[in-house]
């Protein structure tokens, strides 16, 4: 029985970790979507400028000018960035589903497994 | 549990053991939360657009050269005069700000405050349905408990019975 005890209590160590990982990868996850969202705004704004309009970009507490064609690269170059980095947490973030899940399968094969013990040895003595 | 049976949904519910039904209401509570802070960051949002907006309404050419006190910190100002009413440069996110004429600017912010509502409509109705899910969950939820109770109770009962039958009968020996 104490086998057993000590099978569900590694198992159960397991899947927690497992979740935190999951959860961390998913707040990622939700600040990518958000940064893609300020992102693809901006570009959007960015392309209704005609070519004579100044840009300017915030670097530390200065503001300095920036041509307009390059801003809209940058940007561009940002959102692809971040689409790239969604996919990759989103491959992650599958894994781990997986992961979880066969966790939470063994442990509550092994949680039956105690409470059939339990039992038996309650019935037992 | 009468009212279940009036939605499909609800009644593939049932059918669920009772980790995975535990599972959806904290996976329900979590997706609310979401919504709920999303909304009202949305609507602090469309606040702070409709000031900026009413700010442009007092750069006209009315108050050209006219004097102002500039906030340095939220406690001192410095005086200063308006000039140049025709222009203002707008944050338009990620650190990009851009110089645009008012009215653009004005055209700007009333783009911006249709954007946000719209996404505020999108948000209300499923926000609403998953409050309903979630509601629905509990009731289902609250009815298997008090049947898990009851069944939990009795087995309690019938091991408790066989421990004293035990006890008594090895009593002698002791």
């Amino acid at each position: 029985m104490t086998e057993i005890q000590k099978r569900l209590q590694t198992e159960v160590e397991k899947f927690q970790t497992v979740q935190k990982e999951y959860q961390k990868c998913v707040s990622v996850r939700q600040q990518l979507d958000a940064q893609l969202n300020e992102n693809s705004l901006v570009k959007e704004e960015l392309d209704r400028l005609a070519d004579g309009d100044n840009v300017y970009k915030m670097i530390g507490p200065a503001l300095v000018k920036q041509d307009l064609p390059e801003a809209k690269q940058n940007v561009q170059k940002r959102i692809d960035y971040i689409s790239g980095e969604i996919k990759r947490q989103e491959g992650l973030i599958k894994d781990l589903d997986k992961k979880q899940d066969s966790h939470r399968e063994t442990l509550s094969k092994l949680q039956q497994q105690f409470q059939q013990q339990q039992v038996k040895a309650a019935a037992r003595s | 549990m009468a009212s279940k049976s009036s939605q499909g949904q609800q009644i593939n519910i049932d059918q669920l053991p009772i980790p995975q039904l535990n599972q959806l209401t904290q996976q329900l509570e979590q997706e609310i939360e979401l919504f709920t802070t999303s909304l009202n960051q949305l609507k602090i949002a469309q606040t702070k657009f409709l000031e900026s907006q009413e700010c442009l309404n007092k750069i006209s050419p009315d108050n050209d050269n006219k004097e102002i006190l500039v906030p340095l910190t939220s406690s001192m100002y410095v005086p200063g005069h308006l000039t140049d009413v025709g222009k203002v440069l707008v944050d338009i996110g990620t650190g990009y700000y851009v110089e645009m004429e008012v009215p653009k600017g004005k055209d700007y912010f009333k783009r911006k405050m249709e954007y946000i509502s719209k996404q505020i409509e999108k948000i209300q109705p499923v926000l609403a349905e998953k409050f309903k899910m979630k509601q629905g969950m509990e009731n289902l939820l609250s009815v298997l408990d008090i049947t898990l109770n009851v069944i939990g109770g009795k087995i309690c009962v019938i091991i408790k019975f066989d421990w004293l039958k035990n006890m008594l009968q090895w009593t002698p020996l002791i």
